[in-house]
């Protein structure tokens, strides 16, 4: 019998993508648009079902090392390509109603699945060159997706946002990797731990290249101080991007930042000698958790407030990191599989909100809170799965959003950052508000008299009631997924 | 033999020069050029310090920093060409439709 490579998942996503390149140059006019999405949806859901399986059968109990230790497949990889995969399908299956009057539709299939590849690779990555190589393959396709409507000011102005920021934050990055190998001379995370063993040199550009490193990381989730990106980009691209790049590319920036922080950089060496990474992520969480919910509350567009409420998700998820302590060990991997389970439950929740929204532009409702006034008379169905986005987003029991968020504050808690589960308890509490006013517009407003809702968007509806059901299933069906995110985590610690 | 030293203060000096010039110049090309010196300054590091270690990752290493800041400008021109059709210019702070 012959066995699969562990790298399957990635490696189907890649080959997706070529195939439905090949598909546009063989029949460059026809109206593929159909064809295209099924065989888009596919790949996807094909990459996102054998991780699961790989998860199940075990295959994630080991590192799998890959290419002499640039790549390893644990449980993590897996776990974070599963949510890939999962955000991917439900964004290619929206984009099949969004693209249906656009041009360049191939492109736009082809560029998502390479940037899911390069999503699916980074949590995989285990070299700082992998690290870098998979990152700029998962930004490089989302900047030409962000402008994708080219003729669209907002879109435009959104790419060149974008792509302005992730140029800067990425070559900071890798600037910052030259440091870490001027210092230690290898590349490999767990070769960069091993140096550390014989005392720790050239302390100050370590320190200054592990500084900088966070930038790039910074850039990908959306946290502080990178993050000013994103309002802008998600509010101005095609609104199936923004729910790709606000959950898929988020959650692949934590895994590939878990992985280089725990690996790469032991807190119990790194803390006492050169820079208490603990602490400054712990700063960066509670600075992006308030600036994104507080600016999310004075918005007065819908899309602009999910980008920032995206932001304040991200500085929940920080708290994994922020809590971690040097010889922790379970504690460590139980708040560390929290955050990961936050950004599963997050990629349904967030996915769906931001689908949502492409429905409303779909219909052309305008962007703001009063023009969704009233949706819920006209589309009943699509507005019940928006308000269980919305509150499970605030952390109400409606959705998997609460059982994760108080899974993550219970193990700051008892990693003894009370302080930090207080802050980000407090914000979720404000994020309430700014919550239940998209639903208070949709349920008890009244819509405008011209408010007419044409057209037959099913695959919109079928990837909303799809992120729905998987929000609301999270709540009950919680236990496997918490037990394999901490599993995840434990394989990373090598507990 | 050079000193070490020198090679980290030269790969500063250029990535100070970058950062400086991203953060004043408002054409968008301006912009292209300037993180490419930051690029250019991690690549003199990665070379130096490769030679220095006796290993060959880095300069592995700075042959796909090369190619794919390649690839990042074959993107940022085409945004920025995008960007001219649609405001008649590459003035990166003109394009303001969205305000917070």
């Amino acid at each position: 019998m012959t066995e699969l490579p562990p790298l399957t998942p990635q490696l189907v996503l890649a080959a997706t993508a070529l195939v439905v390149f090949g598909i546009d140059t063989l029949s460059p006019d026809d109206d593929t648009n159909t064809l295209l999405a099924g065989v888009a949806t596919t790949g996807t859901l094909l990459s996102a079902g054998i991780a699961a399986w790989f998860l199940s059968a075990g295959t994630g109990d080991f590192s799998f090392v890959q290419f002499d230790g640039a790549l390893v497949v644990d449980a993590l990889s897996l776990f974070f390509a599963f949510v890939v995969g999962t955000v991917a399908t439900l964004v290619v299956v929206a984009s099949h109603d969004y693209l249906a009057d656009q041009e360049h539709v191939a492109e736009f299939y082809s560029l998502t699945l390479l940037a899911a590849t390069g999503m699916s690779l980074m949590a995989s990555a285990n070299s700082l060159v992998t690290v870098f190589i998979s990152l700029e393959l998962a930004s490089i396709p989302s900047y030409v997706l962000v402008s994708y409507l080219k003729t669209n000011r907002g879109s435009v102005e959104a790419g060149l946002k974008y792509f302005l920021v992730g140029a800067l934050s990425s070559a900071i990055m890798v600037y910052g990797i030259s440091l870490i190998y001027a210092a230690t001379g290898v590349m490999g995370l767990a070769p960069i731990a091993e140096t550390f063993g014989n005392g720790v040199e050239f302390v100050g550009v370590l320190g200054l290249g592990i500084v900088m490193l966070v930038a790039g990381f910074a850039f990908k989730t959306a946290s502080v101080p990178f993050h000013f990106w994103a309002p802008e980009a998600y509010e101005g691209a095609p609104a199936p991007v923004s729910a790709f790049i606000s959950s898929a590319s988020k959650a692949a920036g934590f895994a590939v930042l878990f992985r280089v922080f725990t690996t790469a950089f032991p807190l119990e060496v790194i803390a006492g000698s050169v820079v208490d990474w603990s602490l400054l992520f712990a700063a960066l969480a509670v600075v992006t958790m308030t600036l994104g919910n507080f600016a999310a509350a004075t918005q007065e567009n819908v899309k602009r407030m999910l980008a920032y409420s995206s932001v304040g998700h991200a500085g929940y998820v920080l708290i994994g990191l922020a809590a971690l302590q040097s010889g922790g060990g379970a504690e460590n991997s139980f708040v560390l599989g929290a955050s990961m389970m936050h950004l599963l439950v997050y990629g349904f929740m967030n996915t769906g909100a931001f689908l949502f929204v492409a429905l409303a532009e779909y219909w052309g409702v305008g962007r703001t809170f009063e023009d969704y006034n009233g949706l819920a008379e006209r589309a009943p169905v699509a507005c019940v799965a928006m308000t269980v986005f919305m509150f499970s987003l605030a952390g109400l029991p409606v959705g998997g959003g609460f059982l994760s968020k108080y899974v993550l504050f219970a193990g700051a808690v008892q990693s003894g950052f009370a302080w930090l589960a207080a802050v980000a308890a407090i914000n979720s509490a404000l994020s309430l508000f700014y919550y239940s006013r998209v639903v208070k517009a949709i349920w008890i407003e009244d819509p405008s008299d011209d408010l007419a809702l044409t057209g037959q968007p099913t695959g919109l509806y079928v990837a909303v009631l799809a992120a729905a059901v998987g929000t609301v299933a999270l709540l009950v069906a919680f236990d496997p997924v918490a037990q394999t995110a901490n599993h995840a985590a434990d394989v990373l610690f090598q507990l | 033999m050079v000193p070490m030293e020198y090679y980290l203060l030269l790969s500063a000096a250029v990535f100070c020069i970058g950062v400086f010039g991203v953060l004043t110049r408002r054409s968008a090309l301006m912009f292209l050029m300037s993180v490419e010196l930051m690029l250019n300054a991690a690549g003199i590091n990665l070379v130096a310090f490769s030679w220095f270690h006796g290993n060959l990752s880095g300069q592995a290493f700075t042959l796909f920093v090369m190619a794919l800041a390649a690839a990042e400008v074959a993107v940022g021109l085409g945004i920025i060409l995008t960007l001219y059709r649609n405001f008649d210019d590459i003035d990166v702070t003109n394009a303001t439709t969205m305000r917070w």
